[in-house]
């Protein structure tokens, strides 16, 4: 490997100090499972790691009222393990229980999933559907970038060089509705998704109250699904519509191929999913 | 690039050694502590065969820098059994079958072992979701997952 300097602070003040000063020479790592592989296949050069898993006060999951919180080093482990997320922001749990295996979730995190900007990153579409916000903080300034705003491209993001991901916020409204995410890879264990869909659905009287859905690995980035969901809102929902809707569906993806799955494989895909979640939620709620 | 010194603890005994930052925790064990019941192969976190516990989670050594252990604990396959006495899961393999070309078998036990600590009374369902990760490439899983089974509370013999 590559010859680099490491540093692991203590505190998330001791980190932005040092982002301020190195800027694009430092490159955050917490659970390393990405970084690694970069640094041995030279995708990255870093000079200077900055190890930020040991920072206590970045790992929480916290609940106020209807606001939740969830700080940036928190592993998909602490998601699984967490009984607040699993019984009330199960959709999330459901797309941790289907993250790599064991031994990547124990110190994968979550902040890192979001900024390595994979489309097939397996936390960003439940978040997309949850309408999530990043707290981004650099030296002396805060600011919060929506999810949605966040992916620009394959591995790229709407973080300055001085910035990191402190933490991960969104609200309850969306968690009292049923949600879902389904994943489909080429096997179960350690798969990189051939697509993903997450689903948030409110049914009031036959009618589409509310849906937010997003995809992953349908686009360059993790893709919310804005048009499938105007096209449904208010709607009943029967089989014709959701055939429709499926069209909106396969407009909005813009897949690739790759070793995984052809482009067309993928868009078809999609639209299977697409359907598939909504008869899961649908069958929950009636 | 400078050494930096580290103090940790490896199956259960106090160890100090000098680490460059770039140094993987399983080019230190196998290397430089000579304890190569760790195996190194895929080297990029899919194959779960260099699966150590770190302060009793299993993690992939081929994925963390030594740097990182300071001060943790690490326990190896070496650190399983007592004196002379193997870990119940190591005896399970055996009378199992569930070594063939034995590659994998740290690992597997390893990670078992959590699971066991996690889910005294895992399932079979439970198991083969929780080893996912340990890739056995002579498709040995059958007598793994009884191995396994066998020792969970109520598991069969």
């Amino acid at each position: 490997m590559s010859q680099f300097r490491y540093i692991s602070p203590k505190t998330k003040e001791e980190v932005l100090k040092i982002l301020e000063e190195e800027k694009s020479e430092a490159c955050i790592v917490a659970g390393g499972s990405n970084v690694l592989p970069y640094i041995r296949d030279k995708i990255i050069p870093p000079k200077l790691l900055l190890d930020i898993s040991g920072i206590e006060e970045l790992n929480y999951i916290k609940k106020n009222g209807s606001n939740w919180r969830i700080g940036a080093t928190t592993t998909i482990s602490d998601l699984i393990s967490s009984k607040i997320i699993r019984e009330e922001c199960n959709i999330l749990c459901q797309a941790a229980e289907q993250f790599a295996d064991p031994l990547v979730r124990n110190k994968a995190t979550i902040g890192g999933n979001l900024a390595d900007a994979s489309p097939a990153a397996d936390t960003a579409p439940p978040l997309l559907a949850l309408d999530a916000g990043l707290e981004v903080e650099s030296k002396g300034k805060k600011r919060e970038i929506f999810l949605k705003d966040f992916f620009l491209g394959p591995r790229k993001t709407a973080l300055q060089d001085d910035e990191m991901i402190t933490g991960i916020n969104f609200k309850s409204d969306s968690l009292n509705k049923p949600g879902c995410f389904i994943k489909l890879g080429l096997r179960q264990a350690m798969a990189i998704s051939v697509v993903t869909v997450a689903m948030v659905l409110e049914i009031e009287e036959n009618r589409v109250k509310d849906i937010r859905v997003a995809m992953g690995s349908v686009a360059p980035i993790p893709l919310r699904l804005f048009n499938a969901e105007e096209f449904l809102k208010n709607k009943h929902l029967n089989d014709d519509l959701i055939e429709e809707a499926k069209n909106k569906v396969y407009e909005e993806v813009n897949p690739i191929s790759d070793i995984r799955a052809s482009a067309e494989y993928r868009c078809y895909i999609s639209g299977i999913l697409f359907k598939r979640a909504l008869e899961k939620l649908t069958n929950q709620t009636s | 690039m400078k050494k930096t010194e580290i103090e940790f603890t490896l199956n259960g005994k106090k160890k100090k050694v000098e680490v460059k930052p770039s140094d993987l925790l399983i080019n230190l064990i196998r290397e430089e502590l000579y304890l190569t019941g760790t195996k190194y192969a895929c080297g990029i976190g899919e194959c779960g065969a260099c699966t150590v516990l770190l302060d009793g989670e299993p993690v992939l050594s081929c994925l963390t820098l030594a740097i990182t252990v300071a001060g943790k604990e690490i326990t190896t396959i070496e650190g399983l059994a007592q004196d002379e006495e193997l870990h119940p899961l190591q005896r399970a393999f055996l009378e199992q079958g569930a070594v063939q070309c034995g590659f994998c078998t740290p690992g597997m036990i390893l990670t078992a072992t959590a699971l066991l600590k996690e889910k005294p009374q895992a399932t079979e369902e439970e198991i083969r979701d929780y080893m996912r990760g340990n890739l056995c490439r002579c498709t040995g899983y059958v007598q793994i997952i009884k191995a396994i089974k066998s020792c969970t509370t109520g598991g069969e013999n």
